[in-house]
């Protein structure tokens, strides 16, 4: 018969034990010290368990014990064994209740700031013991969990102000007794976590690796067995979890289907990370999320595919496209929401190249720099030549500025080419009217797109063109591009402009750059600019409605991502959605193919 | 009625542009918005204070904001534009007191950055005539220059250098407002000049 030191514990409890004690001895010799009592030695072998639990109580209490003996020893035997039964069957009840055992809660102030597995690895890595946080969630802005014991919480409490944040701001701890987390209080029997698992068996997709668990509560199995299962549950949830990351290990779940269970709040789900981090398929449509503040919880997944239709928090956007960009900014490299696909995701990760933060050595920093410069455009050139220009949507910021120059020179014989610029041209040296000029200067990214919709359909040559570095700072990158392209439009096909484009882009919060201001001017390439461009000899197209995918189509698709960065998913359906359109593929293939790189001459730096 | 200006043709373009050229490519209209004439250099580039930003309002106030800082900005571009040209062309040795003191020039792809630099640059660079026939300016967005207000002015022309060939030419730059209780005073935090035909020369 055991007892242990509960914080929570009732008089109630002790005095049972008390009395049992008192049966089986016959004598009163033996009194409860400080409510900690032992099993006699000669019954301590047979559960090893509870050497293990001994671990909290003071040697002095064990030596105690070690002077019983029992008074007659023939009866006594048979109680032994008696007792031996009566006292497995109260282990297990204190085992049971043991799991209440000691529990503190670790509060972290404005933990909603940090990563949540960064946070974690890192106190983990201050901590001198190892520990399993349990019921992590949110409170406003602290971040909160639960440790079991003192020893845990007290090296916890060590940890504070030691580890350190990005901003260099030494993270706070703090440490307090609590009542049983949620999900242990209430965790699930043994029988109906056998149950669930075989549900969550039968549910299970093994050729898709997905895991349907639509409607659970009403799973007509459980209801038979009269296992409740409520997924707002934290107890629920973590037993799903559990048995998500123990019986589904490989091949691992890659897509997880919550759908009409009624969820309010994601936080339960946020052990997903840890438990099923491969997953990228994710259905919680028809729940009752009120805000993307929920789906922050479950940050750390790396979703493609995402349906949140049917919750509150989609009739709080004003519009699909803020709907589709705060869902963005949560999941960067999601392709499809609500089963549709998104346009292609414009991301530069400006944290992975370090360099958008105050410079002291502008010559280190420049490669880089270059190479970011690169990316940037022939992601752009890529969506604007060859995709729909629409897609340019999530590379401007929402406030961003275009307008379009083209200089006129007396002298000029082709004026007339220019007729599908004409108007959009601005030049405010000519114009005069502040209206016309504020109102040729296109304002926020939807203006933006849609005026550049308009513009000829082009063909850029990246090979050719020269970059002028001309601001970095912490915020800011501009840079002038110098270079020719090719109208496509019937009319004018083959006629080759040259253009100065300069832009202005800046790092957001999410460490994503957008351009805030482009400005575009347009001229008639001179007949040496036209000589030295597009050099690249034309391929023999081939046919494009071939069904499959041909070698060459699966050599350009791995091309893509080595070079660039880009998600070979991605970039195998942006060019399918492209219809693989065979003159332009080919195009952009063989510009990969020579680097696609700037001439190095040409190129310059602060 | 006549048709909008910018529908017109080539011709009457130009015939507006001779026409208007009187009043704004003048050097002595950028005067005009002085304050008192006393001490104030004849080299700064100066404008009215600027528009407080206002954070407050409807729609409808923010878009007047917009074309506020908008017409902030030709202001400060034209302003700028004619001082630059200038002073490049007949007061070089004042020229480097547009710039910012780190401020970073690119000249056809060298790049010059700090006012001694600047000023041994443009000491070395031959005399030069500028005709600029085309501007374009925009304000930029605050969060790039961290409230700091910001134009960017494009323009494009003709040069010659020592008299000698005509180049065309297309520079840009970013110009930063220094704000005073009366005026505004402009300076430039990096410009870009590029010929058009820099690969030939």
């Amino acid at each position: 018969i055991l007892e242990y030191r509960n914080g929570g514990s009732t008089p109630q409890g002790k005095k049972a034990n008390g009395d049992s004690f008192q049966r089986n001895f016959g004598n009163g010799r033996l009194h409860k010290h400080g409510g900690c009592e032992l099993l006699p030695s000669h019954l301590q072998e047979d559960d090893e368990n509870i050497e293990m639990r001994n671990v909290y109580e003071g040697p002095q209490v064990r030596q105690q014990f070690s002077t019983l003996q029992p008074p007659n020893r023939s009866i006594e035997l048979y109680n032994e064994c008696q007792d031996r039964i009566r006292c497995k069957r109260e282990m297990e009840k204190k085992m049971q209740e043991q799991d209440l055992g000691c529990w503190f809660k670790i509060t972290i102030p404005h933990g909603v700031k940090y990563d949540r597995t960064w946070l974690i690895n890192s106190i983990r890595s201050h901590c001198r013991v190892p520990f399993t946080p349990v019921d992590f969630h949110y409170a406003k802005y602290r971040a909160q969990f639960f440790v079991q014991d003192a020893a845990t919480a007290s090296a916890l409490k060590d940890v504070s102000y030691k580890v350190c944040s990005e901003e260099n701001r030494k993270i706070s701890i703090f440490v307090s007794p609590s009542e049983v987390p949620y999900s242990v209080k209430n965790k699930l029997k043994p029988e109906h976590m056998e149950q669930l698992k075989l549900t969550m068996k039968k549910r299970y997709n093994i050729s898709k690796q997905a895991l349907n668990l639509q409607k659970l509560r009403f799973d007509s199995d459980l209801m038979d067995c009269k296992v409740d299962i409520i997924l707002n549950q934290r107890s629920c949830m973590a037993a799903t979890l559990q048995i998500i990351e123990k019986n589904f290990p490989e091949p691992k779940l890659l897509s997880l289907n919550l759908r009409n269970n009624k969820l309010y709040r994601l936080d339960g789900l946020s052990d997903i990370t840890e438990k099923a981090p491969n997953v990228k398929i994710l259905n919680l449509s028809k729940n009752e999320l009120k805000s993307t503040w929920e789906l922050g919880k479950v940050r750390g997944l790396k979703l493609e595919e995402l349906w949140l239709k049917g919750n509150p928090l989609c009739s709080t956007f004003p519009d699909k496209s803020s709907y589709i960009s705060a869902i963005l900014d949560c999941f960067p490299k999601l392709l499809r929401l609500d089963g549709q696909r998104l346009t292609t995701p414009f991301l530069i990760e400006v944290e992975a190249l370090g360099i958008i933060k105050p410079c002291k050595e502008s010559y280190r920093g420049s490669e880089s720099l270059k190479s970011l410069v690169l990316q940037f455009l022939l992601q752009y050139y890529l969506i604007y030549d060859y995709g729909d220009r629409q897609g340019l949507l999530n590379a401007y910021h929402d406030e961003a500025c275009f307008s379009l120059t083209i200089p006129f020179y007396s002298k000029d014989p082709d004026v007339i080419s220019f007729w599908k610029y004409f108007k959009e041209i601005r030049n405010i040296k000519k114009l005069k009217d502040p209206d016309l000029r504020a109102q040729l200067l296109k304002y926020t990214k939807y203006e933006i797109v849609n005026s550049l919709s308009v513009l000829p359909k082009t063909q850029h040559d990246l090979n050719s063109c020269v970059v002028d570095l001309c601001i970095q700072t912490e915020r800011m990158l501009c840079f002038s591009v110098n270079g020719v392209f090719k109208e496509l439009e019937a009319r004018s096909q083959g006629c080759v402009r040259a253009f100065t484009r300069t832009f202005i882009l800046t790092s957001g919060n999410n460490c994503s750059l957008r351009i805030v201001n482009d400005e575009l001017i347009v001229r008639n390439a001179s007949p040496r600019e036209i000589q030295s461009a597009f050099y690249i000899s034309m391929p023999i197209p081939f046919s494009s409605s071939l069904p499959t995918i041909s070698q060459r189509q699966q050599e350009m698709v791995q091309t893509f991502p080595s070079q660039f960065g880009m998600d070979l998913k991605w970039s195998q359906n942006y060019l399918q959605d492209n219809e693989w359109n065979s003159i332009m593929a080919d195009q952009v293939f063989a510009e990969l193919q020579t680097g696609g790189k700037f001439p190095k001459k040409g190129y310059k730096q602060i | 009625m006549r048709r909008h200006r910018r529908e017109w043709p080539q011709e009457d373009r130009e015939r507006y542009q001779g026409r208007s050229g009187h009043h704004y490519e003048e050097p002595h209209s950028s005067y005009s918005w002085r304050g008192s004439r006393g001490h104030r250099s004849r080299h700064d580039v100066v404008t009215p204070p600027l528009a407080e930003h206002t954070t407050a309002g409807s729609p409808m106030a923010e878009s007047v904001d917009f074309k506020t800082y908008v017409d902030q900005a030709c202001r400060a571009a034209e302003e700028f534009v004619n001082i630059y040209y200038e002073t490049m062309d007949k007061r070089r040795r004042a020229l480097t007191r547009l710039y910012l003191d780190k401020a970073t020039l690119i000249w056809n792809g060298n790049v010059v950055t700090g006012l001694d630099a600047l000023t041994n640059f443009f000491e070395m660079l031959p005399s030069s005539e500028f005709q600029v026939n085309m501007l374009d300016c925009q304000p930029v967005h605050e969060q790039a220059t961290q409230s700091q207000t910001t134009v960017l002015v494009v323009t494009s022309g003709t040069v010659k250098f020592d008299g000698n060939k005509q180049h065309y030419f297309n520079q840009n730059f970013l110009l930063t407002a220094q704000s005073g209780p009366t005026n505004t005073v402009w300076k430039i935090a990096s410009d870009c000049f590029r010929f058009q035909d820099w690969a030939s020369s």
